[in-house]
């Protein structure tokens, strides 16, 4: 080597190849993510085929089908942008998808027995998961118990209210078309539910990569201590990304709702884990500290193209096996990218095994 | 006493309970409907022994629903084909134990979170259940329910087997060597490694423990019935690990005994046929259930804070 050797025997900054940023961003996850996505999507183009309303044949690619993936993964989109800043601070929350049933009951009750007007009964359910969030926050931070089993508590508690409420029968329905214009129409293009989604992702975004109250929440779920002496209220924090996630699980609700045009005890059953499976999906590290926004939304994405490209290939609808499919199919991409997360380390370790033996 | 306090708590308000129903509601007391309840719950206690060991040694296991499905299903064709009962029943449980041991090598061997693992592999082997079966049911020849005994004996056999692996367990946990590596393994993993005993080895025998457990309890419930439905099993892991929760097992791992787990799956399957009597509507029970776990982890954090034992 030429280049002048520091005397000191410490490694020498090796000039940078112009190509590094490139390397640097092909070699990024969410790239990798980007690229089983879009091959996901070629896939499913040139093989799907499905039939349009006036029964003709057409392919995956129809922007009515693109329209369908997002309106179909709004929900579960959200409860995942929720869930991304709690598992940035190394936290979980199993009772997303109960949440979302007991405010859509919440809401249609009050719409329908209590008479209120459709924004007053929106504001107050948003109000409602607040309250849910604040309550597992509350158990979380005041009292310092682990997420797991108090989110699991509340699991069964959201989800049990909710099914009392209703007796375990009762769906309320005949929402007004000005509410069921936020689930099943467009405005401006676009499915009304996804301009909401946006919003949220952008603030969500904006919030976690762009902000110091946001950055904190990796440091947290990095090392809580650590976090604590830099002089973070690292208990506000917590508690806070818990509540958002249940404002952010209402809001979710309000859509699902307007969506199916019903409101019911078991709306979002098992949505909290498609939510965990799309962050952890995305490359957020289930131990807290690692993960971005746009790996969630990215993983969400993947997860839904691949629900509803499946559904359209005519191997899978002559084996009527669309749901298992994807179900399968999203298992394995998580043990996938689960092993793939630690290969980096696992190699270093036998390097490192091989150059001490 | 103060050592044991979690699991003198919650055998205190099982106490309570069963002695509020006593006053309320003696019907609760007839033989026949607490044999059945007996009978219903022994698959979960044996599969509650299971996630207890799990938990203590600071891992978790949520795709026992879905390895319990599979392992009825596969018992249950199994016996459909003629095999005798005292072969089906180890194969069972040599199915369980290859499914848990799937996990343990993800877990101890690649060293992933269990949380994430075993969600991976509960939606996994569900759907898979689904894909091979389409929700198909298996219908099961004469003479596998009961054992081809009679209903009473049946059950009193299943209810017996199911407490004496409770005591066996309990007893290996406290007294045996390999009961107390999980201890040490749940309450510092390097500590243990430092003391010889080899972590990921007793993490993956653990799992693979848990799965012969859950595919064993799955021939306890295939008796039970004349044929075995594929959903079988669903929100079992919930259960489970609520029942060692409230039952004192910590999540943090290293601390909880079989005993204290028991009591507190007592208490929970006692909500659904409380309900029943006190003239509740049955669709609180799962509000309940949580309220519960939530009391009961909300007392361990206040013991905490006010400087009490662990």
């Amino acid at each position: 080597m030429s280049a002048p050797t520091n005397v000191e025997g410490s490694a020498p900054a090796e000039p940078r190849p112009s190509w590094s940023w490139a390397l640097q961003f092909l070699l990024r996850y969410e790239t990798l993510l980007l690229a089983v996505l879009v091959a996901e999507w070629l896939l499913f183009y040139h093989y799907g085929t499905s039939t349009n309303r006036r029964g003709v044949v057409v392919g995956f690619g129809t922007i009515d089908r693109q329209f369908d993936i997002l309106r179909h993964s709004c929900e579960i989109g959200l409860l995942a942008l929720a869930l991304t800043p709690v598992i940035l601070t190394a936290g979980i929350d199993l009772s997303v998808g109960s949440l979302l049933g007991l405010c859509a009951v919440i809401f249609g009750k009050l719409w329908h027995d209590g008479g209120l007007s459709i924004p007053l009964a929106a504001a107050l359910t948003l109000g409602l998961g607040a309250l849910g969030g604040g309550l597992n926050a509350t158990l979380i931070t005041a009292l310092r118990l682990p997420p797991l089993i108090v989110t699991l508590g509340t699991y069964s508690l959201f989800r049990g209210l909710a099914e009392a409420i209703t007796h375990g029968a009762v769906t309320y329905t005949d929402f007004p078309a000005s509410f069921l214009f936020l689930g099943q129409e467009r405005w401006l293009g676009l499915p009304t539910q996804a301009w909401l989604f946006l919003l949220v992702a952008v603030v969500v975004w904006l919030l976690v990569h762009r902000t110091t109250f946001g950055r904190s929440f990796r440091a947290i779920g990095f090392s809580p201590e650590g976090a604590r002496y830099a002089g973070l209220p690292v208990e506000r924090r917590v508690a806070f990304a818990y509540v958002l996630a249940g404002l952010i699980a209402a809001l979710a609700a309000l859509i699902y709702t307007s969506r199916l045009g019903q409101a019911k005890a078991d709306a979002g059953t098992g949505y909290e884990l498609f939510a965990i499976t799309a962050v952890v999906l995305g490359g957020t590290s289930i131990f807290g500290g690692r993960g971005s926004v746009t790996g969630t939304l990215l993983g969400v994405a993947a997860i839904a193209v691949l629900k509803n490209g499946l559904a359209c290939l005519p191997v899978v609808i002559r084996m009527n096996a669309a749901e298992e499919m994807s179900g399968l199919l999203t298992g394995a991409l998580l043990l996938l990218a689960l092993t793939g997360s630690i290969l980096p380390k696992i190699l270093s370790t036998f390097r490192g095994r091989r150059q001490a033996g | 006493m103060n050592r044991y306090f979690r699991e003198l708590s919650v055998t205190a308000a099982l106490g309570l309970v069963l002695l509020g129903l006593a006053v309320f509601a003696p019907a609760f007391y007839q033989p026949q409907p607490l044999l059945s309840l007996a009978t219903r719950e022994a698959p979960t206690l044996v599969v509650m022994c299971g996630m207890a060991l799990v938990i203590i040694c600071r891992q978790i296991d949520i795709s026992v629903g879905s390895q319990f499905s599979v392992c009825s299903v596969c018992a249950g064709l199994l016996a459909a084909r003629g095999w005798p009962l005292f072969l089906v029943v180890p194969a069972s449980a040599a199915i369980g134990a290859v499914l848990g041991s799937l996990n343990g090598l993800l877990i101890a061997g690649l060293r992933l979170p269990s949380i994430v693992v075993t969600l991976a592999t509960m939606v996994t082997l569900r759907q898979g259940l689904n894909l091979v079966r389409q929700g198909e049911f298996v219908n099961l020849p004469d003479g596998v329910q009961w054992f081809g005994l009679s209903q009473a004996t049946g059950q009193w056999v299943l209810v017996a087997a199911a407490l004496l692996l409770l005591v066996t367990m309990g007893l290996a946990l406290r007294h045996l060597a390999a009961g107390r590596w999980i201890y040490a393994v749940g309450s510092d993993t390097e500590a243990a490694r430092l003391a010889g005993i080899r972590p990921q080895f007793v993490t993956f025998l653990v799992f693979v423990i848990m799965g012969a457990l859950t595919g064993l309890a799955a021939t306890m419930n295939l008796v039970q019935s004349p044929q075995i439905q594929p959903l079988t099993g669903a929100g079992l892991e919930l259960k489970v690990i609520a029942a060692v929760v409230v039952g004192g097992v910590a999540i943090s791992g290293g601390r909880g005994n079989l005993w204290g787990a028991f009591a507190g799956l007592l208490l929970l399957a006692c909500i659904s046929p409380a309900l029943t009597h006190l003239h509740i509507e049955a669709y609180w029970e799962k509000a309940i259930q949580g309220a519960i776990i939530l009391l009961a982890v909300v007392a361990d954090g206040l013991r905490q804070r006010t400087g009490g034992q662990r």
